[in-house]
């Protein structure tokens, strides 16, 4: 695509409130800069400043705002989910590394991955509620269906906390293998499930008591999780490996597919037709296109250097994942069944 | 441009997929994965840098030399090495391991205060819009902070005393730029890492600052008589106005090495009244015959000898302290 049909394509998306419905939100961590990708023409259309080292992003409870974490600005920067027009920027929010709104919407909750802290705020205001220090580099969150308790894996001591969102005391802290990170509350609210980066496998977790029940292997570098949809099935994301896997949790959890996708994927979104799924390949600067389908790559966007979270605008969506990543409300609901 | 960058981190990931990542897994230290990464961009950032100054600039040190082939040119040697262990990241990484917690725990302090870093985007939000623009102003203030350091080198005995080994050389060349004392390495690392968290040089663009920097120091070490004409002296640090802090004092020039230190803007040095151009063609050293030995000594036996100058610097400073209380 030459530069003119690139400058005819970035006019048409700002001019379009349509054509925004069709954008994608890629956070360039290394590089202090979002990337709005088109969806159709699969191709970059506008890099944007932010706050320095953005990794995650989340939907607001309303599904108004889409919340960008700077972590090393202490910030959040809101868009308009719709326009993707700047809202404003939420000051003091310390390491915002992942952040997540409680399936309430009550709660809003980040985990400072360099600070060695929780933090549990009240979503109305951002008022913050408590600070829960902890060693060993909180990660990514999960919490229960009723709203009660987040769970929080801690990457380098190789546990799992669970924290009473009300009252921010600990519930229990267990280990669960090396290096935890993704996690997943899955529908039926009785089983967690545990991505061990430092492991070739996934885990599954007993939310009452954090004790391991199950595991399954997957591939090198387990990291993060993405909802299919369908209440039953989950993508992973396996960064030493190259690999995103299909698990399916309807009983013991199974891989039924896998897909390679080189330079360490991470983070995850689907389209709202939910025939695509996106993946950020960290090193190559690029983000994957997988037909979900055929488990096959269809397509690959360059954006900026070291692309972290990744966010479907859609004008549907209404409500978030525990898990602390944006979907589609049609998926979410799927899960919460 | 994009084939290049996909070029550059295909080899990038290649490497680190095939060499470094499965080392990390298996000896669990997943914490190290994207630092080891980044580690792997260095180690080809220096090939690159050590490939452009082995080509391209020794060919204009052989095509136009300042000074012409002598005896003394074994001395260039020991210089190789350091340029070696330098942009191939061993010196860096000993450094890095050194002064991660240090960096780290000033960082991690100040973050947890709620101080965040300046963005200079927020003051002059245009910068944010114009990639080369945010490189340049970046560049310019990484540079002035560096020209004040190299100041204190020369302005504070004990830093003087690990600095002098970069000056003793009397053959200096496009491989001089890294002949420095691992702790000097490690000072200067030190106050320019802090420096660039303070004022909010993001990672990524900090490797392009380093990369290009280094480069053109390495070039103002070049002995070549070339110019950048009467205006790109001014703009640029080149060889010749670089090769005037290098000359060796005489009685009648004694304080010559306390002009010409800005490393790539020279308007450090015309803005604060240290700036000078001639052409006189000087010889390069020092004129203390302990540093001059420097020269003619392997890579360890000049850290050993050099370490020794730095403690007895600083050793007076403690007994003068020590007799005062």
């Amino acid at each position: 695509m030459n530069r003119l049909s690139i400058a005819a394509l970035a006019f048409s998306l700002v001019v379009s409130g349509a054509a925004r419905a069709d954008s994608v939100i890629v956070l360039n961590s290394d590089e202090a800069s979002y990337s709005i990708v088109s969806r159709s023409a699969r191709t970059e259309v506008v890099r944007l400043p932010v706050g320095r080292e953005p990794h995650h992003l989340i939907l607001s409870p309303d599904g108004k705002d889409v919340l960008i974490g700077s972590t090393a600005t202490n910030e959040l920067l809101v868009l308009d989910v719709k326009s993707g027009e700047r809202k404003q920027v939420v000051k003091g929010i310390l390491d915002p590394y992942h952040l997540a709104f409680s399936p309430d919407g009550k709660w809003f909750v980040t985990a400072a991955y360099r600070l060695d802290h929780v933090d549990i705020y009240h979503a109305d205001g951002f008022r913050l509620a408590g600070r829960i220090f902890i060693d060993g580099l909180p990660s990514h969150m999960a919490f229960d269906a009723e709203s009660k308790t987040v769970f929080v894996t801690l990457q380098q001591s190789g546990r799992v906390a669970a924290f009473d969102l009300a009252t921010q005391a600990l519930k229990w802290n267990m280990p669960v293998g090396n290096a935890p990170a993704g996690i997943v509350m899955l529908p039926d609210d009785k089983r967690l499930l545990v991505a061990l980066t430092g492991e070739d496998r996934i885990v599954t977790v007993d939310p009452k008591d954090g004790s391991v029940k199950g595991s399954l292997q997957t591939g090198k570098g387990a990291h993060n999780f993405f909802p299919k949809g369908d209440g039953r099935h989950y993508f992973l994301s396996n960064r030493v490996e190259g690999v995103v896997s299909l698990i399916d949790t309807k009983d013991e959890p199974k891989v039924v597919g896998s897909v390679r996708i080189p330079g360490g994927p991470d983070c995850m979104d689907i389209t709202p037709d939910g025939r695509e799924l996106w993946v950020t390949q960290r090193f190559l600067r690029r983000v994957a296109i997988v037909d979900i389908d055929t488990m096959k790559v269809v397509g690959s966007v360059p954006v900026g250097k070291s692309p972290h979270g990744v966010f479907m605008m859609k004008s549907t969506a209404t409500v978030t994942a525990g898990a602390g990543m944006p979907v589609r409300a049609a998926s979410t609901a799927g899960d919460r069944k | 441009m994009r084939d290049l960058i996909d070029f550059w981190v295909g080899v990038q990931a290649w490497l680190f997929e095939t060499l470094v990542s499965p080392v990390l897994f298996q000896f669990g230290l997943m914490a190290w994965y994207e630092p080891g990464y980044g580690a792997v961009e260095f180690v080809m950032l220096g090939v690159v840098q050590i490939a452009v100054i082995a080509i391209g600039m020794r060919y204009f040190e052989r095509r136009w030399p300042l000074e012409k082939a002598g005896t003394d040119d074994g001395l260039i040697m020991v210089d190789r090495v350091y340029t070696v262990l330098n942009k191939l990241g061993v010196i860096p990484l000993a450094i890095f391991i050194l002064t991660y917690p240090l960096v780290q725990e000033i960082e991690l302090a100040l973050r947890s205060w709620g101080y965040s870093p300046p963005r200079l985007e927020r003051l002059l939000p245009w910068i944010g819009d114009n990639a080369l623009a945010s490189f340049l102003v970046y560049f310019v203030l990484y540079d002035f902070a560096a020209y004040w350091l190299h100041r204190g080198q020369h302005a504070f005995g004990w830093w003087w005393a690990l600095h002098s080994l970069h000056h003793s050389q009397r053959r200096v060349t496009v491989w001089t730029d890294d002949r420095n004392h691992v702790i000097d390495d490690l000072l200067m690392t030190l106050a320019l890492v802090l420096f660039s968290q303070f004022v909010g040089v993001q990672p990524g663009e900090y490797v392009t600052i380093l990369m290009v920097g280094r480069l053109i120091e390495s070039w103002s070490h070049a002995n070549v008589n070339m110019s950048f004409g009467w205006l790109g002296d001014r703009l640029l640090v080149g060889p010749r106005f670089h090769r005037l802090h290098h000359a060796l004092s005489t009685p009648a020039d004694r304080h010559v090495q306390d002009h010409n230190f800005a490393p790539v803007f020279p308007i450090w040095d015309i803005l604060f009244g240290t700036a000078i151009y001639d052409e006189k063609i000087r010889p390069t050293g020092v004129d203390d015959a302990a540093v001059d030995a420097d020269n003619g000594r392997g890579w360890l036996v000049q850290q050993a000898t050099v370490f020794g100058r730095f403690v007895q610097a600083l050793i007076p400073r403690f007994r003068r302290r020590a007799s005062a209380r």
